[in-house]
């Protein structure tokens, strides 16, 4: 009876996928909450469904929300703009909290993002053999998190929904990974829960200090209602910036990060570095920079610092690294720093690319972490010194790794240029802008960061994928990857060539949520 | 007049008690205990039931149509249930059928001919406690306390061949003792300043005096007496070694009945009696520091624990520091959401000490190291570990997420933003051991695989606590408004 039900499933999925992306009539269901819902009822059926069609109900939901996210892109109407499908259902009354979901061009953005990458993710973990059925509720359950984390209007379903994806992933770092794992999942967990200790009193603060008397971050954004002070301002921002940060892995607070990464799942670490980990520079520009807009011209000069140090530090540690998937994890890291330079420009330019940069970055990132787990599953080591001329052996992988590594590099033509092009422009125009020369003398040195990542991607092509094979045996014994192990990664690139080739639809999303923000806000003066 | 519903539970509960040591005369030793469960559970039904009927519906907090009026009273005055203590007795009265629950399991492993008197000691001092949520006169608190804690000390040292049991009740009753004498002589300077033991007069006569030294004096040792009932740091001491000894309903016992009890005590005797200008900043300043000490030390000594049941206890001194962030914030918010807390800490503390107590039952063991691989051994204890604990860190979707952001949200909003900075830097502390044990449950592999049987009640209550964890931690309005309107009953 499943094996009918899932057959179902999956077509179906599609088909709404195709079907509801051209229909621009009204709303038959309430998309964003669907979005949230559809997961945790993946989980639920998983639950009880038989263990072998686990992997269908993850694939059928996760194409119905890519269907759904789909939708969302298209049927955003530009011409209004602002907050659209928005739900609002009142829930403590007297505490200000409502459950708001609505999205904007930027949360548009990250919705799709996650829709994609959990699609991708549900096909690359088709063959999970340990605890199935609890590693794909949890997988589930972790989707529903970000994607309600990513909707949320108000800050205590944010909040909620934030730190409910973050348990999910303890289990999964915890059960299905490699290495150091049980250190790794503790680490990582308690690394974003310690950020999230600043996010909740900093909330609680702003809720208690305003004149508006809620949590709803449309009327809070309004600061001539709010009235907070500059001095308020000026202690809060800071603690938020680094709360969010945290999840960004600013630096200090990056180093759950790697070993997190390290560690996890091939799945988990493409959904955390996809999609969690840029929901930190989300909520600063959602959250921090129109709540506090004079603590942020205040502080960002300096944070900026932070940001650099994160591209720079981790693209040289990047260099020196020995296993193949703490590469790609320092990688990312150094990748958020670009994110957090960009939003620290304060510039239209800057943050769009910072946005754009997100949405890249959450792509790319999963698809090379789609990579590097695949080519593990084949090689059995990540040890680079006992890795080379795998290139031979599986050859539309390498291509494919080459790819992403050039979509890594920010080559043009795919999706890590436009936004690294963006931040660097906002670096540079808010030089001139705000008087604030910093940012002119720091632009010259995020681009280094971008050499650096040239390097060692280059570097990690070489002694992977060419030069001789170290290991006789392999050259027999590894194969290509699969049909069902291709699809997602070359599903991946083709987002990323879609953004790099014709970015224009993607940034004038994000310009709708920037341009009034940076009006709001008023850019250094 | 004395209107009988003002002690209805209580009379449920000493009446079922009373039977209980009736019936034992006339049981033999080794005969089923049928009829004793069955009493016993009745009485605590009972006065569960007997909540809801308290003068109609008059302070029945679910229908929250309480007026002043309809408030039944005895004894002059000195018993007066109102909303409020509905609300504690609810709390109380729960946490003793599962504190019941948790006794038939666990005497069934560790057999006893005793397990009548226990019982009937059990649901005495649970009298004592819901007694003490209705007093609004100090002698009649005072009385109220030690009906609950000299049936503590029975409790805790009943496993008379047990040596850490023996221990346990020897620590609890010279510390205990102390802790009362302390009280008793607090009380005795309020009197000698306010000529009065009714705790609202008290108030009054309070509110045109000075501030003296003596008085101050009072307060400290008032707070100090009732801060080792609810073990706030530094008068925790005993509370590791008890909660460790102790049988196991009676460490869950302790840490969610007599905790509440004691949060009662505390916020009719400050919010009501010593509410004063002259005297609320020394207080407030008093409980400002039990709160982060307790939330520092216990959250730090938990950390090295490899024994379930003194984790449990450490943690236990933490939650009653979080809880005293909204007490000493105090006003609707704060009461509110102490209440609140208190109800999904019943919950979340008795769904673990169930699952303790079934494990152990089982292995023989209360080491943490023991719990590995319980996914296999029986999913629904690993869940509930899971739920229950991750509950008490604060993380959602759990209830105690929610609590946690009502807490510190009404400390916030008096200004004590350091504390719930304090606050929430230590949960994250905590999910350090937490996750220490659910790590052990779902992520380890099994060192026996032998499944851990339970009975479909232990089984379905176990799923009712995580049901209502979850529910209340993304629906928490109904508990929410209950709890709203119990408060504001000290306000009216």
């Amino acid at each position: 009876m499943f094996s009918v039900i899932a057959t179902i499933l999956v077509p179906f999925g599609v088909s709404f996928c195709l079907f509801h992306s051209v229909t621009q009539g009204p709303n038959l269901l309430p998309v964003l909450s669907t979005i949230i819902i559809a997961p945790i009822i993946a989980a639920l059926l998983v639950m009880i469904a038989p263990e072998k069609y686990a992997r269908w109900i993850s694939l059928g939901v996760a194409s119905f929300v890519l269907g759904l996210g789909a939708k969302l892109f298209l049927n955003y109407q530009a011409s209004i703009s602002g907050f659209q499908f928005v739900e609002e259902v009142p829930w403590l009354k007297n505490l200000g909290i409502s459950y708001i979901l609505g999205v904007d061009g930027m949360s548009t953005l990250m919705v799709l993002l996650v829709a994609c990458v959990y699609f991708a993710g549900s096909l690359i973990s088709w063959n999970i053999a340990l605890r199935k059925k609890e590693y794909f509720v949890l997988f589930s359950l972790l989707v529903g998190g970000v994607a309600g984390a990513y909707e949320s209007l108000d800050l205590f379903f944010f909040f909620l929904f934030y730190e409910f994806a973050v348990l999910p992933m303890y289990l999964l770092v915890g059960i299905w990974g490699t290495g150091r794992k049980e250190y790794a999942a503790m680490k990582l967990t308690v690394y974003l829960l310690a950020g999230s200790a600043f996010m909740l009193v900093g909330f609680l603060a702003i809720y208690f200090t305003s004149n508006v008397h809620t949590f709803d971050v449309r009327a809070l954004s309004d600061l001539s209602a709010t009235g907070l002070s500059v001095s308020f301002q000026n202690t809060w921002f800071p603690l938020l910036f680094v709360g969010f940060g945290v999840i960004s892995a600013l630096f200090p607070f990056h180093t759950w990060s790697p070993d997190g990464y390290g560690s996890a799942p091939t799945a988990a670490s493409m959904l955390h570095a996809g999609v969690l980990k840029s929901l930190g520079g989300y909520s600063i520009i959602r959250v921090a920079l129109p709540l506090m807009p004079d603590g942020a011209k205040h502080w960002l000069p300096y944070l900026a610092i932070l940001a650099l140090i994160n591209m720079l530090y981790a693209a040289i540690v990047a260099l020196k690294q020995t296993d193949f998937k703490y590469v790609i994890a320092y990688s990312s890291v150094s990748h958020c720093g670009t994110i957090l330079f960009g939003i620290c420009t304060l510039e239209a330019a800057g943050l769009n690319g910072a946005v754009i940069q997100t949405f890249s970055h959450g792509i790319v990132a999963a698809m090379t972490f789609a990579l590097v787990g695949t080519v593990y599953g084949k090689a059995h080591t990540r040890e680079l010194a006992k890795l080379g001329g795998l290139a031979s052996c599986m050859p539309v992988l390498g291509a494919l790794f080459v790819a992403a590594a050039m979509a890594n590099v920010g080559l043009p033509g795919l999706s890590g240029f436009v936004g690294e092009f963006l931040v660097f422009l906002g670096s540079f125009q808010s030089g001139f802008h705000g008087g604030f020369t910093i940012f002119q003398a720091l632009f010259p040195i995020g681009v280094l960061a971008i050499v650096l990542t040239a390097i060692y991607y280059l570097r990690l092509v070489q002694m992977v994928f060419f030069g001789g094979v170290k290991d006789p045996h392999a050259k027999e014994e590894v194969k290509d990857g699969t049909f069902i192990e291709i699809l997602p990664i070359a599903f991946l690139l083709i987002v990323s060539l879609a953004v790099g080739l014709y970015p224009k639809p993607f940034v004038d999303m994000s310009n709708l949520s920037i341009a009034p923000l940076i009006e709001h806000i008023g850019g250094f003066k | 007049m004395i209107q009988v519903q003002a002690f209805l539970p209580e009379l449920w509960l000493v009446g079922a008690a009373f039977l209980l040591l009736i019936v034992d005369l006339f049981q033999k030793p080794n005969s089923s205990k049928t009829l004793v469960k069955g009493i016993s559970i009745i009485g605590i039904l009972g006065a569960l039931f007997s909540l809801c009927c308290v003068s109609g519906c008059g302070s029945c907090p679910i229908s929250s149509c309480c007026s002043m009026e309809s408030l039944p009273t005895a004894f002059g005055g000195f018993l007066k249930t109102d909303a409020l203590s509905v609300f504690f007795k609810l709390v109380i009265l729960l946490a003793t059928l599962f504190t019941l629950l948790i006794t038939f399991r666990h005497f069934k492993t560790n057999p006893t001919h005793y397990l009548t008197e226990f019982i009937a000691v059990l649901l005495f001092s649970a009298a004592g406690a819901s007694a003490l949520t209705s007093a609004q006169e100090i002698i009649t608190l005072y009385v109220a306390l030690e009906t609950l804690t000299i049936s503590s000390y029975l409790l805790a040292s009943f496993m008379k061949k047990d040596k850490a049991s023996n221990e346990a009740g020897m620590k609890y009753l010279l510390l205990g003792a102390f802790s009362s004498a302390l009280l008793l002589f607090g009380f005795s300077y309020l009197y000698g300043f306010t000529g009065t033991t009714v705790i609202s007069e008290i108030g009054k006569s309070l509110a045109t005096q000075v501030s003296s030294p003596l008085l101050t004096l009072a307060v400290i040792m008032i707070v100090a007496g009732l801060a080792f009932k609810i073990s706030l740091a530094p008068f925790h001491m005993w509370t590791p070694d008890v909660y460790e000894g102790a049988p196991t309903p009676v460490t869950a016992y302790l840490s969610v009945a007599s905790k509440t009890a004691g949060f009662a005590a505390f916020v009719r005797l400050f919010w009501v009696g010593l509410s004063v200008p002259a005297l609320q900043p020394t207080w407030i300043g008093l409980f400002a520091v039990l709160a982060v000490l307790s939330i520092i030390l216990g959250n730090l000594e938990a950390l090295t624990q490899k024994n379930i049941k003194r984790l449990m206890a450490y943690s236990s001194i933490a939650q009653a520091g979080y809880i005293s962030t909204g007490f000493l914030a105090g006003g609707q918010l704060g009461l509110t959401a102490v209440l609140f807390y208190l109800f999904v800490y019943l919950f979340a503390n008795m769904g673990v000490f169930l699952a303790i107590s079934i494990v152990s039952a089982k292995t023989g063991s209360e080491q943490i190291e023991d719990y590995a691989g319980m996914w296999k051994r029986s999913p629904l204890i690993g869940i509930v570990l899971l739920v229950g604990l991750l509950s008490l860190a604060g993380v959602p979707p759990f209830a105690g997420f929610s609590g946690k952001w009502y807490l510190f949200g009404a400390a916030i909003s008096k200004g004590y933003t350091w504390i719930a900075l304090v606050g929430m830097i230590f949960s994250v502390v905590s999910l350090y051991y937490y996750l220490q044990v659910a790590r052990q449950a779902l992520v380890s592999a099994p060192k026996d695989d032998s499944p851990i049987e339970m009975s479909w009640i232990e089984r379905s209550v176990l799923i009712i606590c995580v049901v209502f964890i979850v529910t209340l931690g993304f629906w928490p309005t109904p508990v929410m408004q209950i709890a709203q309107s119990a408060a504001s009953a000290l306000f009216n």
